[in-house]
């Protein structure tokens, strides 16, 4: 078991699917992670030295990454609604706010599109 | 590629919708007369904070007061065109 920013991974977990389990940090960032400290693409957590892992937490925590970057979409969304906008209205009601079709298919939106957004 | 096609903006190269609305400076004193238009496509300039303007929406013509960060930012997005569905009480 290893610790990076927190959170426990396994030591058979690949590195990259490892750091793409935080929020905001998806392929493209991982794999600039993984460029910038010269880890192999397919390296298990279990082979990391722990001088590289505590490097990768330094490097992770001054990243804008879980309730960070969460708190950033839901001021995004927070600002469009007490502007009056209409992308703000049509998130305060949960529908699709692109001019989607709401007859029907609308899951997605209505998980997603609130004030308060948690995904 | 122009960088504004993967951001999904309008090019540069076309600046801001200017649209040429009868804008007066507020003399002091006087009434403030709101700016009526149907230009909901014109984009708010920063010269607008502060004006009141009446937007038409296909129908009626709302009321909006242009605040600072409304700036870039279309006038129709403040006039809504739907009216909401309101499930028929019997």
């Amino acid at each position: 078991m290893v610790f990076i920013l927190g959170v426990n991974f396994n030591e058979h977990k690949l590195v990259q699917k490892a750091l793409e389990t935080f929020y905001a940090l998806g392929p493209q960032t991982s794999v600039r992670i993984l460029a910038k400290y010269s880890i192999h693409p397919r390296a298990k957590i279990g082979t990391l030295p722990p001088k590289v892992i505590t490097a990768l937490t330094a490097e992770l925590s001054t990243m804008t990454i879980e309730n960070e970057a969460r708190r950033v979409v839901q001021d995004n969304i927070k600002r469009l609604r007490d502007m009056g906008t209409y992308r703000g209205r049509r998130h305060a009601m949960g529908l699709p706010v692109r001019g989607q079709r709401t007859r029907n298919q609308i899951e997605t939106a209505k998980r997603l599109n609130q004030v308060e957004r948690r995904g | 590629m122009q960088p504004t096609r993967c951001l999904l903006k309008r090019s540069v190269w076309k600046g801001p919708n200017i649209v040429p609305l009868p804008i007066v400076r507020p003399v002091q004193g006087q009434k403030i007369v709101p700016i009526r238009t149907q230009a909901r496509s014109a984009t708010i300039l920063p010269n607008f904070v502060g004006l009141k303007f009446q937007v038409h929406n296909g129908k009626v013509y709302h009321d909006v007061t242009i605040t600072e960060e409304m700036v870039g930012h279309k006038l129709g997005e403040f006039s809504t065109t739907r009216k909401p569905f309101i499930w028929n009480k019997k």
